[in-house]
């Protein structure tokens, strides 16, 4: 919803197909489209169309967003999102990143986001690949850290000095923490609990730092 | 008014037909039947039959033109084809080529 009114807010003063308008044949732009009549055939664009309550759309569609409260029969194919509001009428494929669909609106076809959500893998990955991948993963621990740092005067990143401040802090919040505090502290000691995921492997990373000193 | 615009950056290329105004920035191809009034602005290309209530040329327009009411070829316009009004204007500066057929009966 959130989306639906920011980009037609910035839809201001575009190209409007009013209500007892019929287009029918092939559209092409690069900017923002607001139907409230009907257009049939092809429709293509480098921006937002946006099919108001009124619109009637059928034709296969190519755009970057697009914001459907009326009706479209045929496919949609955008580069960023769909969006079927709670008035919105759809029958065909849609074929993008991000795809929203209301309560209310009626749809019915497939829906294809892709094989690996682009937007979305940066953002929950490295939560959970930075303690098992990299020894330096102090970056999250290091709010914890500094005030043992001092004492130790040393201002090497590398676990070793990092031990004792790591270990006194008993409760290490979120996953990533614990598991980048459990993984700095299993290094020396056997630590107490490891969460089953970065267990693993924190102990290859013992294991092999072991056999190499 | 006119609630239907086509902008500067779209091309259409096929039919339009409404009952209402119609202002194009943009490009047209094919044909255009509308009941109400016809603007082509300044940066906008038509190459197609008109049919309309009234037209407003201040862009391109290459195709006939068949207005019930009134064509208007404002200064700085270019338009190629026929026209046929009851009522045509010719602003000075229009460029137009083609017939004028401002037979009352025949429309």
């Amino acid at each position: 919803m959130a989306i639906a009114k920011e980009l037609a807010g910035a839809a201001g003063n575009n190209t409007v197909v009013g209500p007892s308008i019929l287009i029918s044949g092939k559209l092409t732009g690069d900017e923002d489209l607001t139907v409230r009549g009907r257009v049939e055939g092809e429709l293509t664009l480098s921006k937002t169309l946006i099919v108001e309550t009124t619109g009637v759309v059928k034709a296969n569609v190519a755009v970057k967003n697009a914001i459907v409260s009326g009706v479209v029969v045929g496919n949609i194919n955008a580069t960023e999102s769909v969006e079927l509001t709670r008035e919105g009428r759809m029958v065909g494929d849609i074929h993008a990143p991000r795809v929203i669909i209301v309560d209310g609106a009626s749809f019915r076809g497939r829906v294809d986001m892709g094989e690996v959500e682009p937007g979305r893998v940066p953002v929950s990955r490295p939560v959970v690949a930075r303690p098992t991948v990299r020894p330096g993963a102090t970056v999250p621990a290091r709010p914890v850290a500094p005030p043992a740092r001092p004492p130790a005067g040393r201002p090497a990143p590398p676990p070793p000095p990092a031990r004792p401040a790591a270990k006194p802090v008993p409760p290490p919040p979120p996953p990533a923490a614990a598991g980048a505090a459990a993984g700095a502290a299993s290094r020396g000691e056997p630590a107490a609990p490891v969460p089953p995921v970065v267990g693993a492997g924190a102990k290859k990373k013992v294991v092999v730092k072991k056999k190499a000193r | 008014m006119a609630n239907t615009v086509i902008g500067s950056s779209i091309v259409i290329d096929g039919e339009i037909s409404g009952d209402e105004d119609l202002v194009i920035q943009g490009t047209v191809k094919g044909r255009i039947s509308l009941k109400e009034s016809l603007y082509v602005e300044g940066s906008g290309v038509v190459e197609a039959d008109i049919e309309t209530q009234n037209v407003e040329i201040a862009g391109r327009v290459t195709g006939n033109i068949v207005a019930s009411d009134k064509v208007e070829l404002k200064q700085d316009c270019r338009v190629v084809g026929d026209i046929k009004a009851p009522r045509i204007l010719i602003a000075d500066g229009a460029s137009f080529k083609g017939n004028v057929d401002m037979d009352q009966k025949e429309r």
